[in-house]
């Protein structure tokens, strides 16, 4: 018997059901109607993806950051996706161009109207990247993260695949990049200077934010000084995700960040280190809480090496140390 | 594994205590080695059960394989070489050839999967794929003087650790303080030779068919003039007739053999956790413990953007290179004990000597040559990079020199 139409069912509860209703709920009891419909939530499951994964139009993306994780086994039918050389310029630091992205939204199959699911190692945060790089180009409702990842499917033992896709080229032509989801270094100054009204939103550790450490261990891009832009407020990525690496609520996350002044009543910019783990934060804010969000990629390797900022550093690191 | 009495004589008392005694013995090893088996197992399938531990018990598991493997059929290059060398007996470098054969074919079907079009700027994922250079060629004469002076390479002194042997722990000591000297001198090394170096994937240039058919041709060319020096067939070798788990579990493989079940498990690696290499962990923990004591350099420029047995600070306690050496020096440890052939000796000067020089020159020859004569040469081979062969055949010029100025110094037998 087809299961079509008790999919079809599915798919209309959930589009019945408001979204604040099911905000209000905890989230043992989320009824998953709700990440299973990717047109309803930026989110889809791992059930409805693996129910999914020979839907028409669909193009699964993984971008993991540990080279060799795609190719020893990825979701079937899931395109690989290199985060430092795919997604960005290699030569100058910026986002990748038009031209490039246009020919690696073509190789991927990916158009307009095509559904993207994204999805990666290390708690989603290069693909959250890629979604908001996607996003710069127009690429915004259609693309969806797979909550919890890489590591919930795999925690729930569900199917990989070693082969390759053969996909059709789309005929997807990326223009100029939206300027509208990216802070530039001189966004920031000016709310650090408090010439703007706007918030920053710092998901580093704490040890990062009050200036104790430059970049966690073993990372080689550091800044010269220490501490975090003013007016900035800390919260953790890891704070909005749950043990299994699915996000909390959209509920929980509201008291979150509310909890450090941020509601959305004021222009947001997330920022980091590289502006790869804000990514993450920047999805949470964007597009499952629909707060207007820009993503700082500068972060802190740009505003903590400039010359002449404000900058506020509670531990007092000088070069390192004390 | 009893020794047989002769039928209708009455054995003597003392023999009647040998037999016993010998019994008594055998069964002393197999239960240990069982228990360490039962104890791999054991911990595989402990790690197993925890979030993520799959690759470090598949890695447990493939080094215990090739622990398993290198002992039963004596896969040491230098020891083959050697053999080679000064017994004409062309036997041992057939095997390696043929691991490499194996190898070179597996890699090519994960690789074509994996990348259907190498042509690219890209490189396969974690390949062993390293810069072509004067350093590299400087790295696998070292090493192969250090296989001369210490006896043997690297994983041969792995496994050999687990047959009992008194040179390999001093050579293994010898092989980080070696790497702590290749840190110390890399940056002088990168700035001067490793840097502009090119990194070539033959595939890249010859598609894989053309690099399949290239490498297979080469080796061939290697085994022709070995194939015509083979001796005569010897009765007394295991036949299809004799009995198999003697043959396997206590009798020596021919090489070949080994050989071939290293190409199967260099493919294995490579498809579910990562190319076959000893060196990172050692190389790790000596970077470690070199970086605590003040001996490394501030920075060691591009080392951590290369490919081959990486030697990144590592944060976890357990890493899939610590378990894949692990494994192969307790299979082995199991494999010598059911055999017969664990036999420690009481260590001498002479070993302490041999073991330390030789592994210092092992150490910097295996870090500048970013892996030893696993990671580097058959890790690099298999996957079609041209570091391999380079290496490949410095260390073992290496090898042939020092074995020869040693000879006539009367140092080495």
């Amino acid at each position: 018997m087809s299961r079509f139409p008790v999919r079809l069912l599915a798919i209309l509860a959930a589009t019945l059901l408001p979204v604040t209703g099911v905000a209000a709920q905890e989230p043992s009891a989320r009824p998953e109607a709700v990440v299973n419909d990717p047109k309803a939530s930026p989110l889809v499951s791992t059930v409805w993806l693996e129910n999914n994964l020979d839907a028409k139009n669909l193009r699964i993306v993984e971008v993991s950051v540990e080279p060799g994780v795609f190719e020893r086994g990825h979701i079937p039918g899931a395109q690989n996706v290199v985060w430092h050389t795919d997604l960005v310029e290699t030569v100058s630091r910026d986002i990748a161009g038009p031209e490039k992205f246009t020919a690696l939204a073509r190789r991927l199959g990916i158009d307009k109207d095509s559904t993207v699911v994204l999805y990666g190692d290390n708690n989603n945060w290069f693909a959250a990247w890629g979604a908001w790089v996607l996003a710069q180009y127009g690429l915004v409702d259609n693309v969806k993260l797979l909550d919890g990842g890489r590591r919930k499917w795999e925690a729930e033992k569900r199917p990989l695949d070693t082969r390759t896709p053969e996909v059709a080229a789309s005929g997807f032509t990326a223009s100029a990049p939206s300027p509208a989801l990216r802070a530039r270094f001189g966004d920031v100054l000016a709310v650090a200077k408090r010439e703007r009204d706007e918030q920053i939103l710092d998901i580093r550790s704490p040890d990062e934010f009050s200036g104790k450490i430059i970049a966690p261990a073993g990372v080689q891009e550091l800044a010269i000084r220490a501490g975090h832009i003013p007016g900035s407020v800390n919260v953790p990525w890891a704070k909005a995700v749950n043990p299994d690496g699915t996000l909390k609520s959209p509920a929980e996350l509201k008291a979150l960040y509310a909890a450090a002044g941020i509601d959305g009543t004021k222009p947001i910019i997330t920022s980091c280190r590289i502006g790869e783990r804000s990514s993450h934060s920047w999805f949470v804010l964007s597009r499952v809480l629909g707060y207007s969000v820009r993503n700082y990629d500068g972060s802190w390797t740009e505003y903590g090496n400039a010359v002449g900022v404000p900058v506020v550093n509670l531990a007092g690191t000088i070069w390192g140390g004390k | 594994m009893t020794d047989r009495v002769t039928e209708g004589t009455m054995p003597l008392r003392w023999e009647r205590h040998l037999v016993a005694w010998t019994w008594r013995a055998a069964c002393l090893r197999w239960g240990l080695s069982l228990a360490v088996v039962l104890g791999l197992a054991g911990a595989a399938w402990r790690l197993s059960s925890e979030p993520g531990g799959s690759r470090l018990a598949l890695s447990l598991t493939f080094g215990a394989l090739f622990g398993f493997v290198l002992q039963r059929s004596r896969f040491c290059f230098y020891c083959q070489w050697r053999d080679l060398l000064i017994h004409g007996d062309p036997r041992g470098m057939l095997g390696i050839l043929a691991a490499l054969a194996a190898g070179l074919a597996g890699y090519a079907v994960v690789l074509g999967a994996w990348m259907p079009d190498p042509s690219g700027a890209r490189l396969p994922p974690d390949a062993h794929i390293g810069p072509v250079g004067p350093v590299l060629v400087l790295a696998g004469v070292a090493f192969g003087a250090g296989m001369a002076v210490s006896g043997s390479c690297i994983s041969a002194h792995l496994y050999r650790l687990g047959e009992g042997s008194s040179t390999a722990p001093f050579a293994l000591l010898g092989t980080a303080l070696g790497f702590v000297l290749g840190f110390a001198n890399w940056n002088t090394l990168y700035f001067g030779g490793v840097s502009d170096a090119p990194v070539v994937w033959l595939p890249r240039h010859l598609g894989y068919a053309g690099s399949l058919t290239l490498g297979l041709a080469l080796l061939a060319g290697l085994a022709w003039p070995l194939l015509r020096r083979l001796p005569e067939t010897r009765t007394g070798e295991p036949g299809p007739g004799g009995d198999p788990l003697r043959a396997i579990f206590s009798g020596r493989w021919p090489v070949w053999l080994g050989g071939l079940a290293v190409g199967a498990i260099g493919t294995m690696a490579y498809l579910r956790t990562g190319p076959l290499g000893v060196t990172a962990e050692i190389g790790g923990r000596a970077r470690q413990a070199a970086a605590a004591s003040g001996l490394l350099p501030a920075r060691l420029e591009g080392l951590d953007t290369f490919r081959g047995c990486a030697t990144a600070v590592r944060d976890a306690v357990l890493t899939p290179n610590g378990l894949f050496v692990a494994g192969l020096v307790f299979a082995a440890f199991a494999a010598a004990l059911a055999a017969g052939q664990f036999r420690p000796e009481r260590p001498r000067l002479g070993h302490a000597v041999r073991g330390l020089l030789g592994g210092l020159l092992l150490g910097w020859g295996a870090m500048t040559g970013l892996g030893c004569s696993v990671g580097t040469l058959l890790s690099g081979i298999m996957a079609g990079a041209l570091s391999g062969w380079v290496f490949g055949f410095a260390m073992f010029a290496g090898a042939a020199a020092t074995l020869w100025l040693g000879r006539r110094a009367g140092l080495l037998a």
